[in-house]
């Protein structure tokens, strides 16, 4: 049939050739780290926070420490990490849209509030 | 393919047949509720069609007091807003869309079959919450676009406008299903061989248009939120009076709305795509470009949205950016027209309606598409701006383009849905009248826009020189309004008398045209594979260039029946009543919000709790509705995780949107309470038990995964136990704000406070209940290794609330001292 622009009847054959490749999860020992160095940074969340000597780098400091919590969720517990890059697609294309909408809105209203006239 | 000499197609079963009206209520065939969408898109087009020859005949003649102008204001809003969401929408995805996406792509159902039902029945309400005003308190009055502050309470006191946003939310939530099915549809259920490149034109666009609905809707749905907060709880999201501004409204509305645009437009592409072709028995010239111009008019769309809003003072850096990016989307624009032209450059065309059609799309599109190019330019849309020229550019687009294109669809596909040929002599009637007295009633609103006259007028002087092309406009509407009552009758009368039409009447290209008409319940009897682009049509004629002149290697009128041990063993889905009684309770728990009684609220909510919990354990076995195995996906991934990916994406929309708003609104709010109120202590703690939930979860994922039931058990009530704690400890939190004077409508810090962290606590409130149903499914052994999928997709969920509140605890607590700054 390999001349032929349809098969019918050799559907079932033909999926069969895709495997489920979704199951290669890390163990409870992975799980256990990260959440260690989850409470790490989050303690260092709050002693930036509290730590009158940084207040300079406050905003810089917990968007970093923001970011790598935000990463270790969505790398080893949603699986991204492990997962089909399909998955990783779908959360990162609108995650960027998402930003950038942010990004945008803040910058309009920020000419906005300066022009108000 | 040894052909055997008995037809077989309507002696076959096919999907129209049996069941009743139960049967139709209940229906999850994808090709049934194709057909109820289209019912009701006829319908409401019918209405919306009432609604514009109401308006034409007020402006007909000048000093004009046929209608009231509280009236003429709610028709024109209803036209807009019925023609936009219940007639284009729903006919191009809902219809077309439902009935063809599994056609073309070689499946035998959508992913999510019962979701699919409930996306119509939810569709079905949410219009008739927009049009309650007909029957009780008046329709929505302000634009389709409502703008704010008209819409606040002090200036909309009647029910119009909750009409209007209630009605809208609704629609929301039915749109964002769908798209979520069609995509995970798409995606993963092509049949083998259909690799994106070998994707009908018509799927590509559908594939594009459900990922601008997945994240378009959810900034509208957030900007129709505070308008509901604004109006039934007294808060001032789009109110200069206490800080706000209703430039909010727009921006939220716009960012939804131009991409809307695309939404209505792509699917009018991908259908003049699959069009011409076979009626120019040629294939579709530069097909990758056409794929590619649909994706880069997606991605552009979402950067134009500033182009309606030049005239509310953006500055020039802004005005200058959306100017380029709208006149960049002119370029695939472009593309696609001139690939059309060379599709039938040299064809050997046939002239029939659904061509007549097509080919009268492309002629009023490319006109509608010239004038948006010159809104592009900031200084000439300042000029031209709420004028009546703005009403003929969108009407060539929307109707001229993409009205036409779901015609021409209509006459082509009718065959395929009810194996009935349209009637050929009244279409062409139709396509002769409609292309005349569209023409007429919009192309003199050009002259009208450019002396001066301004859109959503009531009336006007008879010295101001309109009154000649008002009265010619309004003439030729009445004659179009009659074009397209012999388009009704044509639709009714053809799909009970028309002549028969075969499995492949029009000798096309595509898969859907290789099986029955009206296809069978089933769709496939197997599934096919396919190798190359145009597959019915290499399999005909063996060559994607062939002219189609030649001896036919098959014959799909004479292949052989199926054998009853063939259809005994596909699996199909059973019908089911919850999806109706799910979208039923939506409804009475919007209707009893909008007109004030409770107690129909809380009987909405019971009902929609009742229905999901029982839709939820309908089946003894999960995956019952699902039409396909997940070892046959095409990616080899599974339908819900794909699903509850998609819903991650739409959802990050959601909470940008909502976190914009705190972010540019926390220093405009006037007075205390500010940020400083907020608890750091207590919300460390909330934090630092939320994330520690993400490791309980993922400790019963894994528990589940090596089939041990009692840790995974174990873990799955310690998540929702953390989930309940940090619940907790955010009513404690509320409850001392609310002791210490902080009320939802203090200030604009308060009210976006509590929207933004209200919502993520809604999230984590669903997150819980999920929990405990999955927990209790393993208590009662129901989850196995074979099952813990179900579990990985309710931790995908738990974990995204995870990361949203990583972000709201740095963004909104951590950062509160930004705001002394």
């Amino acid at each position: 049939m390999s001349d032929h622009a349809i098969d019918h009847g050799h559907g079932a054959h033909a999926h069969g050739a895709h495997a489920i490749a979704e199951d290669h999860h890390p163990g409870p020992a992975v799980y256990l780290l990260v959440a260690v160095v989850l409470i790490i940074l989050t303690a260092m969340e709050i002693g930036v926070f509290y730590a009158p000597f940084l207040q300079a780098w406050l905003v810089p400091m917990l968007i970093v420490l923001a970011i790598l919590k935000f990463i270790l969720v969505a790398g080893f517990y949603m699986h991204l990490k492990y997962d089909s890059s399909v998955f990783t697609t779908l959360f990162a294309f609108p995650l960027l849209l998402a930003m950038m909408i942010c990004g945008s809105l803040m910058l309009l209203f920020l000419y906005l509030k300066h022009h108000p006239g | 393919m040894a052909a055997q000499p008995k037809p077989f197609h309507l002696e076959q079963a096919n999907y129209l047949e049996g069941g009743g009206l139960i049967g139709w209520l209940t229906t999850i065939d994808h090709k049934r509720i194709a057909v109820l969408y289209g019912i009701s898109a006829l319908f409401f087009m019918a209405l919306g069609g009432t609604e514009a020859m109401l308006v034409r005949a007020q402006l007909i003649v000048p000093n004009n007091h046929f209608l009231s102008a509280d009236f003429y204001n709610q028709m024109f809003t209803m036209h807009g807003l019925t023609m936009i969401f219940l007639v284009v929408m729903p006919l191009e995805t809902g219809f077309f869309g439902n009935f063809l996406i599994p056609l073309q792509i070689g499946a035998r159902d959508v992913a999510f079959p019962r979701l699919n039902a409930l996306s119509f029945w939810i569709f079905l309400l949410g219009a008739i919450s927009l049009n309650f005003g007909w029957i009780w308190g008046g329709l929505p009055n302000a634009g389709w676009f409502g703008y704010a502050n008209l819409t606040e309470r002090a200036y909309s006191p009647g029910l119009n406008i909750d009409y209007y946003d209630v009605g809208l939310l609704i629609l929301g939530v039915s749109s964002v299903m769908s798209a979520l099915n069609f995509f995970v549809t798409i995606v993963n259920m092509r049949a083998p061989g259909m690799t994106f490149m070998r994707m009908p034109m018509f799927i590509w666009a559908l594939l594009v248009t459900v990922i601008l609905l997945l994240l378009a809707f959810p900034a509208i749905t957030v900007g129709l939120i505070f308008l509901f907060a604004d109006r039934y709880f007294g808060s001032h999201f789009y109110e200069v009076i206490a800080g706000a501004t209703p430039i909010l409204w727009q921006h939220l509305f716009w960012i939804f709305g131009h991409p809307e645009v695309y939404i209505m437009a792509l699917p009018a592409f991908g259908m003049i795509s699959e069009i011409l072709p076979v009626f120019s028995r040629k294939p579709l010239f530069g097909y990758p470009m056409m794929a590619y111009s649909i994706i880069l008019i997606a991605f552009l769309s979402y950067g134009v949205w500033g182009h309606h809003m030049f005239a509310t003072g953006m500055g020039p850096v802004a005005d200058s950016a959306f100017a380029i990016t709208s006149m960049l989307i002119a370029i695939p624009t472009g593309v696609k027209v001139f690939s059309w032209i060379a599709t039938i450059w040299g064809g050997r065309l046939r002239f029939n309606t659904s061509m007549l059609f097509a080919l009268g799309f492309i002629l009023e599109f490319t006109i509608g598409g010239l004038s948006g190019v010159m809104h592009a330019s900031a200084p000439v849309d300042l000029e031209q701006t709420d004028s009546y020229i703005v009403i003929a550019h969108f009407h060539y687009v929307l109707f001229g383009g993409v009205l036409m294109a779901v015609l021409a669809a209509f006459y082509f596909y009718f065959p395929k849905i009810c194996g009935r040929f349209m009637n050929e002599t009244l279409g062409k009637w139709h396509f002769w009248m409609t292309t005349i007295f569209f023409n007429a009633t919009f192309f003199p609103m050009h002259f009208l826009g450019e002396l001066g006259m301004p859109r959503r007028i009531y009336t006007y002087a008879g010295d101001l020189g309109w009154n000649f092309w008002n009265g010619f406009e309004s003439i030729s509407a009445f004659f179009l309004g009659f074009s397209f009552l012999l388009f009704f009758a044509n639709v009714a009368w053809s799909w009970f008398n028309g002549e028969r039409a075969g499995a492949d009447p029009w000798d096309a290209r595509t898969l859907e045209w290789s099986i029955p008409s009206p296809p069978s319940e089933y769709n496939f009897v197997a599934v096919p594979t396919v190798h190359s682009r145009d597959a019915f049509w290499v399999e005909k004629y063996g060559d994607v260039e062939a002219s189609g002149l030649g001896e036919k290697k098959i014959n799909v009128e004479l292949l052989p029946l199926p054998r009853p041990e063939e259809v005994a063993s596909i699996h199909i889905p059973a019908p089911s009543l919850y999806p109706l009684i799910i979208a039923g309770g939506v409804f009475l728990g919007g209707l009893g919000m909008l007109i004030g009684w409770y107690r129909l609220v809380f009987l909405g909510l019971g009902l929609l709790a009742l229905g999901a919990i029982s839709m939820a354990f309908e089946y003894k076995e999960w995956g019952q509705d699902n039409p396909h195995q997940v070892g046959e996906s095409f990616l080899g991934l599974d339908n819900r995780k794909l699903g509850l990916w998609s819903f991650i994406g739409s959802e990050c929309v959601f909470f940008a949107s909502l976190i914009s708003t705190y972010m540019v609104y926390k220093s405009r709010s006037i007075g205390v309470p500010d940020a400083q109120i907020l608890n750091i202590p207590l919300t460390s703690f909330s934090t630092f038990i939320l994330l520690m939930s993400s490791l309980l979860m993922v400790l019963a994922l894994a528990g589940f995964q090596r089939n041990d039931r009692f840790w995974g058990t174990f873990w799955l009530f310690g998540t929702a136990a953390f989930g309940l704690i940090f619940l907790g400890g955010q009513v404690y939190e509320f409850g001392s704000f609310y002791h210490e004077g902080m009320l939802y409508n203090s200030n604009l810090f308060s009210q976006c406070f509590y929207t933004l962290v209200g919502f993520h606590g809604f999230h984590v409130f669903i997150g819980v209940v999920w929990l405990l149903t999955m927990a209790v499914a393993g208590l009662r052994g129901k989850i196995g290794s074979s099952r813990a999928l179900s579990i990985e997709v309710c931790g995908l969920y738990w974990h995204f609330v995870d990361i949203v509140w990583v972000v709201i605890f740095t963004l909104i607590y951590l950062m509160r001292t930004i705001n002394r700054a």
